[in-house]
């Protein structure tokens, strides 16, 4: 009997010792939510898109010199770019969720963001999918041809974008709920529809080669906003900047900063710190440093002689033995010193008020092309008028040009607009503006209007048209759209490039009428 | 002597009997009682007047006295109780023992303390069998009482082994490969693991060491990750670390899914067993074990050039530490060192260096030694190769002390062992350390005749208060130490790390823009580990009858891990304020099988073992992490001393399986055995719908042997064959959750918390990758089993498998994990075991085993990337561990293609290399014994397989490597460009691929590469692909002298001279001791090859002591 004690007791055990949860317990993870409300993608879909700042894009740009080894951009011997359609995925998810939880003000945010999103990858690329695209997550559609988007002709995506971006425009309202967790406007409509309208101006001046197009209809289309400032608000100063400011918290800081790389790697193009020493401009002060050589014979910072750059189309070697001679200006210090720094412009006021110039110029809109193109530069100037708190490694502190600094330099004779060379300068004083900011948006205003021209004389071009060393035009297809949508993909290269997918290809929108 | 006194000695014997003889010579008999007939034989001039017998029980005995002549004889017809007890060699009870009378089917078993009794007759012939063991007969006659000891069969091939579920059965009726590994093995020489001690032993199982403390070793079966089980309870955080290498009795290596089917789910990959020591029956000891070792030298480090200093281009000024100007950017392209300059004092080229006097009055005026001159306030210094030797100046010897004590008693209920020991071990980086400390009970109590009860608990405190950063980055110490450091910066001038007057803010250090001073990490960038594990198993065993028992058993791991990391201020790489993280996680698992096994034999021919159970599994983690956003105060690290709010997270992971299975082996004809085993797993990882598999494995194997007369050299023949299916269970073996599409937590901005929804979708209803597993072997043993083969082919088809198939991204998905794809694992083990010398006081014993195992892709069944393709290059029949690299653009006939500008075209798309995983893993263990002597040693290595090696390629790029010592580089620091890269230019043509980077159309035209570069500059760009050729990536195979050891066991007469130890032995031990390999700078050996610790090289010393 004793025995069967024991036994019993420890059959007992047993059913103690085993879990008695049921598995349905388990089919809910604790640490994840399965949906969101659509305030808390903004934040995430915010970040994404409006970082804009990556020097790959200045050493395109010939602002900047990258001097640790050959870069591609900086030479112009890039081949394939990239999709980054995961981006549009994550604004296509909040779309999703503004709907399920009837917040409509998200989904017409999520309309301009993939209009955003689709104008930076189709004026790389050429013909992109975007009609077709997204048709598995949106749908939980795997079918062949969802896995496989077909390739939208460039002129298509535009129409679509423009249509869109008036859509959200027209719809954003204070009927559609509180836009919440707002890293850009904390919530403000009107300041929404600022930015979606200034940008708006962008995307039709991008499409400036085909002003006359009637289905396009740009100059009237251009004109429907400029008119009508209560139905159609525009930036007003660079409060209303389409800009993601940056904090001194984890997470939250420049995206240079305590860069190794930026400390020692970053140096200033010569063309470019030309460009600002032939103008008087201060803002070389903010943008890069004095050489060691200038420090050391005591030049201060806002010496325009203590400032030089080196050739970026120059051989590396080259560009290495002249940092090495110590006559070559960094970067400033700031960019990686400055936890908070400037912001990341998405768009800012002063390209509106360049884009309203050249509207003026191009007979879009009617108005004074120089008052437009004079607010763009103080704007910009003011935006760039970078105050220096007393911090770690930075050597001095406070603003190092003035108010009056801007006024002297607008009143030099080179300044005001000039017949003949108004987009000239137009463009010139926009690209000044956009250093470290706004994207490759520099890069495709070359593109577009040829200004200002870029480098290419040096030895270390790698790109050649005819024998000629030669700006690229566009990125080749990536490589995973070769392996995952060759067919799409190819049909695509085909039709808009006779000699194949390269980075020489010209596309539509690059096409003169 | 008379009768009458013996008689009265043996008080057991139920009979008196009085013998009067007046003269007796010789007595040859002692016991009466239990004879048939006896002979007494008495001198012949003995006259015998009177025998008396006189009983107690005439029912028990009734004997016949006979007298002739001077014979007595003395007849009985009863048989008697027979009592002894059978033991191994060392003393330990054998329960389970068949005793038998020979010609009879009378028999019985020994119980648990191997104590037997038996009704024979004088004269019978008991037979002792047991497996394993040598069978024994012996002719009763003397006594009652037959104390036997069993020898083990010297036969290998019969042993009894632990398989799955710490299920015994003898080794010969398997029907897959295993492999033991007796402890013993671990014993002497130390690891950091008690994994450390199999490498190189079990065919088919790959471990790659590593260095750092508390690192888990890489550890693959087949392949494959396996399971580690300890005292059967699945351990699924397989931490190596806890386990003291001194209380492992045995490992059981379950090579594949067929020998681990009764585990499940998580036995798909095969299973690792550690039996642990319980104790013996019958001996009361206590044991010392106590090894040393010193780690005197590296094994593999990297060597670096030290005719070159830091800088670029040739050129070098220390300016103020940034990196910038004249510092050359942090690179180790500077000038030529030891440079004879006639101009200054010390007769060498002097320049301005970090440590350098400052004079901000004094402007020295100095040539930069191509004929330009500079100017500084710092003095110029003598540019010579002053840290030549910094690597070996900066780590020091480490240290590894193993110290173990273990205690076993009994009693006659049961016996237990008691155990502790320690590692201590002292880094080779200063101020790094490790303790490991283990307490263990284990043992066996008979709580009543039918219930026995099994336990053990131990407990594991691992503790380092500071692990070395490693790895390649800017807070790692290779990385400071042996790559971006020159030599003419001398390590030994860096020990005062902080900057004169900034004590806890600001390190010195040559240049502050990429680097660490590596004293600076290793006194103030602390990596604290603090680990506590708890784990054991209890069982209970109720046998109902003599066949039928039935056992509980549930046994758990529970661990902490706690980490905190301390930055202090001015770290490069981290925030320049400081920063203090910890972290904190749980585990938790419990398992808890119920075994009813059910043992029968029906006749000679058939034997039945089967088994049923029912188990349940629920595993648990959590954890907490925690830092700061800056340090208000320097040093103090806290999380209260955050500068902004502390940033934080936490998470907790279940699951549950639940179980049933059962298992039948059966023996036909003693040759012949069959086994089959299914089991159940319900899972909560996946969707209810689709939570329930069913684990089927059969086998068959043959002693043929046994069966059929063979030639006189082969002593021992089996063939075996099985085959199992099982799946994962899981779609992830780390997220429970894998099965649920969930949003991933994104940045938090500001404050501002936000999601982000994952571009990677688990299609519903997905079915647990699945391998139908299928192997065979072959055993043969020759020349009286001087001489062991053991043959596995196995093959593996490798189903349902989780892929993740690449729609266009534009879909809005840029992977889908889906079903797809059949791979095929094949492969070969060989283990080879031999004594080639034996004689009286020389033996030499040999283990040799060899493998290997490579996937291909059988089938494919998405088309995404082409009929066909299983990705963008692979498709069927390939193998998976074909290495693309996507490193150029090449002509036809693969000669690389040069740009304008004399640099390599950048890739268009990927190009094979050759492959991955190693041709053959091999490892050779042998053993000589001399009289007392015995020495061990132990080689093992890979053959074949390219591996990366980052420590390599970031040499050649930083100017580090010898084989940047060239001329070329001497042209590039006088500023000329002579390096041409070997490759083609195209004069005319153009080529076009298809997708998969094949050549579609090719009308290209050649011309050599004549363009010079300047070869820093090319090295700067390129990290010298391709003029080193190999991308950087090297043959895996090496050959490693892995252990040694000489061992003097002091012998049992000289240690009866005192009273002290019952056994004593000393041994010289030796660890990782040579090195041949292709890989130069780095061990191949070590997982990872990216800047971790160097390999060193530990010798020491070994004793064993038993009292």
């Amino acid at each position: 009997m004793k025995n069967n004690y024991w036994l019993l007791s420890f059959l007992l055990l047993g059913c103690f010792f085993s879990s008695c949860k049921k598995f349905s317990y388990y089919q809910i993870n604790p640490n994840l939510p399965t949906q969101a409300d659509p305030s808390l993608l903004l934040p995430n879909v915010e970040q994404i898109f409006f970082s804009t700042i990556s020097v790959e894009n200045e050493f395109s740009c010939r602002y900047m010199v990258y001097s640790e080894s050959a870069d591609n951009g900086q030479y112009y011997g890039w081949t394939r770019g990239t999709f980054n359609y995961t981006n549009l995925s994550q604004v296509i998810k909040m779309e999703q969720e503004a709907a399920r939880v009837n917040k409509p003000n998200y989904k017409y945010l999520s309309k301009f963001f993939s209009s955003y999103f689709i104008v930076g990858t189709t004026q790389m690329f050429g013909d992109v999918p975007y009609s077709q695209a997204e048709q598995s997550l949106l749908n939980n559609n795997f079918s062949a041809a969802a896995l496989h988007p077909v390739y939208d002709k460039q002129e298509a995506i535009y129409l679509q974008v423009l249509n869109d971006l008036k859509l959200a425009s027209d719809s954003l309202s204070a009927s559609g709920g509180l836009i919440n967790n707002d890293l850009i406007y904390g919530g403000n409509i009107t300041q929404w529809k600022k930015a979606i309208n200034s940008y708006y101006l962008r995307v039709l001046m991008s499409l400036s080669l085909h002003a006359n197009d009637p289905t396009l209809n740009i100059a009237q289309r251009f004109n429907e906003i400029v008119s009508n400032p209560a139905k159609y608000p525009l930036f007003e100063s660079n409060a209303d900047n389409a800009q993601l400011q940056y904090y001194d918290i984890a997470g939250s800081r420049y995206p240079y900063f305590n860069s190794s790389e930026a400390k020692i790697y970053y140096l200033m193009d010569n063309s470019f710190v030309q460009l600002l020493k032939g103008l008087n401009d201060p803002r070389l002060f903010v943008y890069g440093a004095p050489t060691i050589n200038a420090t050391s014979a005591g030049l201060t910072p806002t010496d325009f002689n203590a400032y030089n750059g080196v050739q970026g189309s120059a051989v590396i070697s080259v560009i290495q033995q002249q940092q090495s001679s110590g006559n070559v200006s960094q970067i400033n210090s700031r960019y990686y010193f400055e936890p908070a720094n400037e912001p990341s412009v998405l768009m800012g006021y002063s390209e509106l008020q360049f884009l309203l110039s050249e509207a003026v110029i191009r007979g879009w809109i009617t108005g004074d092309a120089n008052s437009y193109y004079i607010a763009g530069i103080t704007a910009a100037m003011q935006f760039s008028d970078y105050s220096f708190p007393a911090a770690q490694g930075v050597p001095y502190t406070g603003p190092l040009y003035s108010d009056n600094d801007i006024q002297t330099y607008l009143s030099q004779p080179a300044i005001p607009l000039k017949a003949g060379t108004e987009i000239q300068q137009i463009i010139t004083q926009k690209y000044i503006s956009m250093f470290m900011n706004t994207g490759l948006q520099p890069f495709f205003e070359n593109l577009r209007t040829g200004f200002p021209v870029f480098d290419v004389a040096g030895a270390g071009i790698i790109n050649q048209v005819n024998g000629v060393n030669a700006v690229p035009k566009r990125w080749m297809y990536p490589i995973d759209e070769i392996g995952n949508n060759a067919v799409n993909v190819n049909n695509a290269i085909k039709s808009q490039y006779p000699n194949g997918d390269n980075i020489n290809g010209v596309m539509w929108l690059l096409q003169p009428q | 002597m008379n009768f009458t006194t013996f008689f009265k000695a043996a008080p057991d014997v139920p009979l008196n009997l009085q013998l009067a003889l007046t003269r007796l010579r010789k007595v040859t008999c002692r016991n009466p009682v239990l004879f048939k007939s006896v002979i007494i034989r008495v001198n012949i001039t003995a006259l015998i007047t009177a025998i008396t017998l006189m009983q107690t029980s005439a029912a028990v005995f009734t004997p016949k006295i006979s007298l002739a002549e001077r014979n007595v004889t003395i007849t009985s017809n009863n048989s008697f109780a027979i009592k002894g007890k059978v033991s191994d060699q060392k003393n330990q009870p054998l329960p389970g023992v068949s005793v038998k009378i020979k010609g009879t089917t009378n028999g019985t078993v020994t119980d648990l303390s191997g104590n037997y009794t038996i009704n024979a007759n004088n004269g019978d012939v008991l037979v002792f069998s047991f497996i394993g063991f040598v069978s024994q007969e012996i002719t009763i006659g003397q006594t009652a009482n037959y104390y036997i000891q069993l020898k083990e069969d010297a036969k290998a091939l019969t042993e009894v082994v632990v398989t799955a579920l710490n299920i015994k059965k003898e080794k010969k009726s398997l029907t897959y490969a295993l492999q033991v590994v007796d402890g013993e093995t671990l014993e002497k020489v130390k690891t950091p693991t008690a994994l450390g001690g199999l490498v190189g032993q079990v065919a088919g199982l790959d471990i790659q060491t590593t260095t750092d403390f508390f690192q888990n070793p890489g550890i693959t079966l087949r392949g494959q990750t396996p399971l580690i089980v300890i005292d059967g309870v699945p351990d699924p955080t397989a931490d190596p670390y806890k386990i003291n290498a001194d209380d492992i009795e045995s490992i059981t290596v379950l090579k594949g899914a067929a020998g681990a089917a009764l585990y499940g789910s998580i036995g798909i990959n095969g299973a690792i067993l550690y039996t642990t020591k319980r104790g013996k029956k019958g001996v009361t000891e206590v044991e010392l074990n106590s090894s040393t070792m010193f780690q005197t030298g590296f094994l593999a480090v990297p060597k670096v050039q030290t005719q070159y200093g830091d800088g670029n281009n040739g050129i070098y000024s220390y300016q103020n530490g940034s990196g910038n100007g004249l510092e050359g950017g942090g690179w180790v392209w500077g000038p030529a060192l030891n440079q004879k300059d006639p101009n200054t004092a010390s007769g060498y080229l002097e320049l301005p260096q970090f440590n350098s006097p400052y004079n901000p009055n004094v402007t020295y005026t100095y040539d930069l030694g191509n004929g330009t001159t500079a100017t500084s306030h710092y003095k110029p210094l003598p540019w010579i190769s002053r840290g030549a030797n910094n690597i070996d100046n900066f780590f020091q010897t480490g240290i590894m002390s193993d110290n173990s004590i273990a205690i076993t008693t009994s009693s006659d209920k049961g016996y237990f062992r008691i155990s502790a020991a320690n590692n201590y071990q002292k880094g080779v980086v200063p101020n790094t350390s490790l303790n490991n400390s283990s307490f263990s009970i284990a043992g066996t109590y008979n709580l009543s005749q039918k219930l026995t009860l099994d336990g053990r608990l131990s407990y594991n405190r691992q503790y380092s208060d500071n692990i070395p950063t490693t790895g390649y980055g800017q807070n790692t110490l290779l990385y400071n130490v042996a790559l971006w450091i020159g030599a003419d910066v001398d390590i030994r001038d860096l020990k005062n790390y902080w900057a004169p007057g900034e004590v806890g803010l600001q390190q010195s250090y040559y240049n502050l823009s990429y680097y660490n001073n590596p004293y600076f990490l290793a006194y103030q960038q602390l990596n604290g580990y603090h680990s506590d594990k708890t784990f054991g198993n209890l069982s209970l065993n109720y046998q109902f009858t003599k066949d039928l028992s039935l056992k509980l058993r549930s046994g758990f791991n529970s661990n902490t891990v706690n980490e905190d990391e301390d930055y202090p201020y001015s770290l490069i790489g981290g925030n320049p304020d400081g920063n203090f993280s910890t972290s904190d996680a749980t585990h938790f698992d419990i398992t808890t099988d119920l075994i009813l096994t059910y043992k029968h034999k029906f006749s000679n021919n058939f034997n039945l073992s089967a088994i049923a159970g029912a188990a349940s599994f629920f595993n648990e983690d959590k954890g907490l992490s925690a830092s700061t956003d800056g340090l208000s105060v320097p040093g103090q690290y806290y999380l209260t001393n955050s500068i902004n709010p502390i940033t934080g997270s936490n998470y907790l992971d279940q699951r549950q399986i639940n179980s049933l299975y059962a298992n039948l082996d059966l023996e036909l004809y003693h040759f012949i055995y069959l086994s089959g085993t299914a089991r159940r797993d319900q899972t909560s990882t996946l969707p209810l719908a689709n939570n329930a598999f069913i684990y089927p494995s059969v086998g068959v194997s043959a002693v043929l042997s046994d069966a059929f007369k063979l030639p006189e050299f082969i002593s021992f023949l089996k063939v075996r064959s099985t085959w199992a299916q099982v799946n994962s269970g899981a779609i992830s073996a780390t997220n429970p959750y894998a099965s649920i599409n969930t949003y991933n937590n994104a940045n938090k901005f500001n404050g501002v918390s936000s999601l982000s929804y994952p571009t990677s979708y688990d299609t519903p209803n997905l079915i647990p990758n699945t391998v139908q597993s299928w192997e065979s072997g072959l055993a043969i043993g020759v020349l009286k089993n001087r001489l062991n083969a053991d043959v596995t082919y196995f093959r593996n088809l490798e189903f349902n498998n989780f892929q993740n198939i690449t729609p266009s991204q534009t879909s809005g998905y840029s992977s889908l994990l889906v079903n797809a794809n059949e791979f095929v694992n094949k492969g070969f083990e060989f283990v080879l075991n031999g004594s080639p010398i034996k004689t009286d006081n020389f033996q030499w014993t040999s283990g040799f085993n060899f493998s290997n195992n490579h996937t291909w892709v059988k089938s494919v069944t998405y088309d995404t990337y082409g009929a066909g393709y299983y990705n963008q290059y692979l498709k069927v029949g390939d193998r998976i561990d074909k290495l693309y690299v996507s490193e150029g653009q090449f002509s036809a006939d693969g000669k690389l293609i040069v740009g304008a500008n004399g640099y390599p075209l950048s890739a268009l798309y990927s190009t094979p290399m050759g492959y991955t995983d190693p041709n053959w893993i091999y490892g050779w263990q042998n053993t000589f014994n001399y009289k007392n002597i015995s020495l061990n040693i132990s080689v093992d290595g890979r053959l074949g397989g390219l591996n990366y090696s980052t420590v390599n390629e970031k040499m050649a790029w930083g100017g580090t490597a010898l084989s940047t010592v060239n001329q070329y580089r001497i042209d590039a620091n006088a500023g000329k460009s002579t390096f041409i890269v070997p490759g083609e230019v195209v004069v005319s043509g153009s080529a076009t691929y298809d997708s998969h980077g094949n050549l579609l159309t090719d009308t290209r035209k050649y011309a050599p590469n004549t363009t010079p570069v300047n070869y820093i500059s090319y090295m700067e760009s390129t990290g010298g692909n391709p003029y080193q050729n190999n991308y950087f990536y090297y043959s895996g195979t090496y050959l490693k002298l892995r252990t040694v050891s000489l061992t003097y066991t002091f012998s049992k007469k000289m240690l009866s001279k005192q009273k002290a130890f019952k056994a004593a032995s000393v041994s010289l031990i030796g660890n990782n001791l040579l090195l041949f390999s292709k890989l130069p700078n780095a061990d191949p050996d070590q997982l990872g090859n990216s800047y971790e610790t160097p390999s060193t090289r530990s010798i020491g010393f070994n004793f064993n002591l038993k009292f």
